[in-house]
């Protein structure tokens, strides 16, 4: 068990988190305040280890579900988030001893923290994918059988809608399908577990990962070293089965979004330093899929992709980019869990419309 | 704009205040004098300096543009600023991050905390979640003005898209408490609604400021017999009228670099390039985009405080003329302190026992300026290695802005630059332009009007419909801010679509430009 107790580290861990998420996942600045606020007004979070729970605790993951553009404007409401904790025990029927987050890139790494720091409840260090994914059904807990309901999902308006489905895919169906009638921002208790399954199911330690990352980058910053070499001394740790590499350095010269089917698709060309030909390329879908250097694949999901800014090498999500950016990319490899076959069926480049199989970063050639 | 008509460009920075009259496209005349407490004083001492020497009549200005850095110092500063209180309209929503969350505890302890939040706000497609409870708004002016403040930023959820929630809360507030003084979020800031409240907050806190700067300014041309009327430069390059300033200080927050870089690019008759304005402590690099500024893609800190506003993408770096020099020829080391404005006292050519870089420079016999002969005995090999040094530092710097290898063109403006002798990696040419130690002037004369759209717009009639749509709302903005229609242009358009919606919404941000009208704000 650890805290945290000042905003540098809230800042560390959004900045992280933003890095994780693979271009997706949401600002986490929302998140960010609302941990902030807590700190502020005494209280601290208890993150604990997988490993530190009680076999037959009993943890559920606290998410926001919405449009980005929405969450900027709705925030968040402490009253909503306490009583969504108080109806999912009550409709539990038991008394939560953990949250998790099922989503540590973007702003769904810190919903949890804030709710558990604000409740008194311990955070496990961990989470369902390690990145962000746009499904609800993309996580490790989904892959191994954990269901993503019953769940309870809440409003601000005090709402509340009770979710079970059969398949954890029909549940992210009628997620959205609430969520756009409640606004487009709601808050749902998702994945109820046992202690051994989140032990068993997590993509461990990546709350401390998102610290870590954003100290890396901040402390590199500071004393004048480069931010993203200092990053990556974290992120490629081959030991500890890591792996990651910057893929690429140039200057956006076209962005293109669109939203189709409810989703934020598009792509973004980069060239390198000297030309004006956009030689790399990031297909979007909400996060950043693939990447591919004159058309030769060097990341492809689930392992990450990473843009940062070229000086600061802070994250940038999706919506940040924009034309004329100098920026430097990673690529960085999926919790070994997530690599699996049975994930790939779940999560892999197929599922995302993509022709052709998963290779681990560290088996493609690099662009540089 | 009218091509003979003379016009009147100051800058009115922290240090000095700078003039010029144009008439059409030239320069006639500039000056510079020292910025006093009462802005006024030192605008009538400028002013009155290129009048006299064009040998012109106050009154045969035709306008009056003036660039100032007095509001956005005074909000880093923390000085001037009024007690401002924060009333959120958007219960049950947003309870979870109170006003001014993150704000710099020295800022806080000025403005203070005074956060309210009560019911109302609406959905993104414009449907109200909660009715505006006016009892609450009510009880809440009264408690604002017990405390005895009149500044308040009011704030509800998605004001770009009901900006008559805001207004109606406005009336119940002006009802219980008749001297407040409101920025409506609505009015400077798009979506976020952290970053738009956060920018109403400091508009506010500076309102009362702004009135007593603007008051004084014109108190000033006044004075002088000057009838034209008065504009302010705002953050993209363009005016705005003097009421307009005093109700939004904020949008003149960076006038300063942007006025600054579009005045070395009239000055050069350059649309590309790098500008950089070599002062005494630092040099501030600019890159210049088909005539404008090239502004920053993330977030915004005015003071410690995220906005939504954006800014001149400018890099600082710690090298001036005022740059102290220390160490030998091998070991050559530069500032990153500077004696700043005190060179005239403590530098070696001047009298003084500090090694600068200007001192380097007489030096090397690249310019005559104060006493030569306190500088002879500086060994060649220093010299050498200290330049070296400088043009490393400021090639490096060049290269940090640029957004290709190609080489681009470099403008340099402000005293300090005379430091740079040599050719410069990466560069086409340096261009020192005349009249470049008033280019902040120069950019605030020959400013331009625009209108800006940022809100949703339905796709569902097809992007192109929408899109035309946003356009017109923008130029017909800047004609309305007295743009002459025939030359408003498209200069910005963003797209960005929302995700977990059922209609096809896609927030649009448009910006309009034009010429400036003669007397027509």
């Amino acid at each position: 068990m650890y805290t945290i107790t000042n905003d540098i580290d809230v800042r560390d861990m959004a900045r992280g988190a933003v890095l994780l998420g693979s271009g997706g996942g949401g600002d986490p600045y929302v998140g960010e305040l609302y941990l902030r606020n807590q700190l502020a007004e005494g209280r601290s979070p208890s993150i604990i280890a997988a490993s530190e729970l009680a076999d037959d605790a009993f943890v559920v993951s606290i998410a926001g579900v919405g449009a980005p553009t929405v969450i900027i404007e709705h925030l968040v409401s402490t009253h909503t988030l306490l009583r969504l904790l108080e109806a999912s025990e009550t409709f539990y029927g038991r008394k939560i001893d953990a949250l998790i987050s099922a989503e540590i890139g973007g702003v769904n790494s810190m919903f949890p923290l804030a709710l558990g720091t604000r409740a008194g409840i311990p955070i496990v260090d961990g989470d369902g994918m390690g990145r962000a994914f746009p499904h609800l059904e993309m996580t490790t807990f989904g892959v191994y059988g954990c269901a993503a309901t019953p769940s309870v999902l809440m409003d601000d308006s005090g709402n509340v809608v009770h979710v079970h489905t059969k398949t954890n895919r029909i549940a992210e169906e009628v997620v959205r399908s609430v969520c756009a009638s409640l606004g487009s921002m709601i808050f749902g208790s998702f994945y109820p577990m046992s202690g051994r399954q989140v032990k068993q199911l997590t993509v461990h330690h990546t709350v401390t990962h998102t610290l870590e990352i954003g100290r890396r980058i901040r402390t590199a910053r500071d004393s004048q070293l480069d931010p993203v070499k200092g990053v990556l001394q974290f992120l490629n740790a081959p030991a500890e089965g890591r792996h990651a590499r910057e893929i690429f350095n140039g200057r956006i010269v076209d962005v293109v979004h669109e939203t189709r089917d409810g989703w934020h698709w598009g792509c973004v060309l980069i060239a390198s330093g000297a030309g004006r030909e956009p030689e790399f390329r990031i297909e979007i879908q909400n996060e950043y899929l693939v990447a591919r250097h004159h058309g030769r694949t060097v990341t492809i999901v689930p392992d990450l992709i990473a843009i940062l800014d070229a000086e600061s090498a802070e994250p940038l999500t999706a919506e940040m980019l924009a034309y004329g950016q100098r920026v430097r990319v990673i690529g960085y490899s999926a919790a070994p869990i997530m690599r699996r076959p049975e994930c790939l069926k779940v999560f892999g480049p197929r599922l995302f419309g993509l022709d052709e199989d998963f290779r681990p970063v560290e088996e493609l050639q690099g662009a540089e | 704009m009218n091509t003979v008509a003379p016009v009147l460009g100051v800058d009115v920075g922290g240090t000095n205040t700078d003039a010029v009259i144009m008439v059409g496209d030239e320069v006639i005349v500039a000056a510079k004098r020292s910025t006093t407490p009462d802005v006024g004083d030192g605008l009538i001492a400028v002013a009155r300096a290129v009048l006299d020497e064009a040998k012109m009549s106050p009154s045969s200005l035709s306008a009056v543009m003036i660039g100032t850095t007095q509001f956005i110092n005074a909000f880093v500063q923390r000085r001037d600023l009024t007690q401002v209180a924060a009333v959120r309209v958007a219960l049950p929503k947003t309870d979870g991050i109170p006003p001014m969350v993150g704000w710099p505890q020295d800022l806080v302890d000025v403005v203070g905390r005074h956060g309210y939040l009560v019911s109302g706000g609406s959905f993104y497609d414009g449907r109200e979640y909660a009715d505006l409870d006016t009892e609450a708004l009510a009880q809440v002016a009264r408690d604002i003005k017990d405390k005895g403040i009149r500044a308040i930023a009011l704030t509800s959820g998605f004001a770009p898209v009901r900006p008559d929630i805001e207004q109606r809360a406005a009336e119940v507030i002006l009802r219980a408490h008749p001297e407040a003084d409101i920025t409506l979020s609505h009015e400077v800031g798009g979506l976020g609604l952290i970053d738009r409240e956060n920018a109403a907050l400091i508009n506010s806190s500076l309102r009362q400021l702004s009135r007593k700067v603007v008051t004084s300014l014109q108190g000033a041309l006044g004075q002088l017999g000057v009838g034209a009327p008065i504009y302010l430069s705002q953050n993209d390059g363009t005016l705005i009228s003097t009421d307009y300033a005093t109700r939004f200080p904020i949008v003149t927050c960076s006038a300063g670099p942007t006025n600054s870089i579009r005045g070395a690019a009239f000055l050069t008759g350059l649309q590309d390039a790098i500008v950089m304005d070599i002062g005494g402590t630092t040099t501030d690099l600019g890159f210049l985009v088909k005539g404008f500024p090239r502004e920053t893609a993330t977030a915004h800190l005015i003071g410690g405080v995220r906005t939504n506003f954006r800014m001149p993408d400018v890099l600082s770096i710690a090298l001036g003329g005022g740059t102290r020099v220390r160490g030998s020829a091998d070991a050559v080391s530069l500032g990153p302190d500077s004696v700043g404005y005190e060179l005239t006292r403590r530098s070696l050519i001047f009298g003084g026992a500090d090694l600068t870089t200007t001192d380097i420079a007489v030096r090397a016999g690249h310019v005559s300026l104060g006493d030569p002969s306190k500088v002879s005995s500086i060994e060649q090999s220093l010299v050498d290695a200290t330049l070296d040094r400088i043009h490393l530092q400021i090639e490096d710097s060049i290269d940090q802005m640029k957004t290709s290898s190609q080489p681009v063109p470099v403008i340099l403006v402000g005293g300090g630059h005379i430091i740079l002798s040599r050719a410069l990696r990466g560069t086409s040419k340096v261009h020192r332009p005349r009249h470049a130690d008033v280019a902040n002037a120069v950019g605030a004369a020959i400013s331009m009007v625009s209108g800006r759209v940022d809100r949703m717009f339905d796709f569902a009639a097809g992007r192109e419909v929408a899109l035309d749509q946003a356009k017109e709302e923008a130029r017909s903005a800047a004609i309305a801010a007295g743009a002459v229609p025939d030359s408003v242009e498209i200069v910005e358009l963003t797209e960005l679509p929302m995700t977990h919606m059922r209609t096809s919404a896609v927030q649009v941000k448009v910006r309009a430009v034009g010429k400036l009208r003669v007397g027509a704000l």
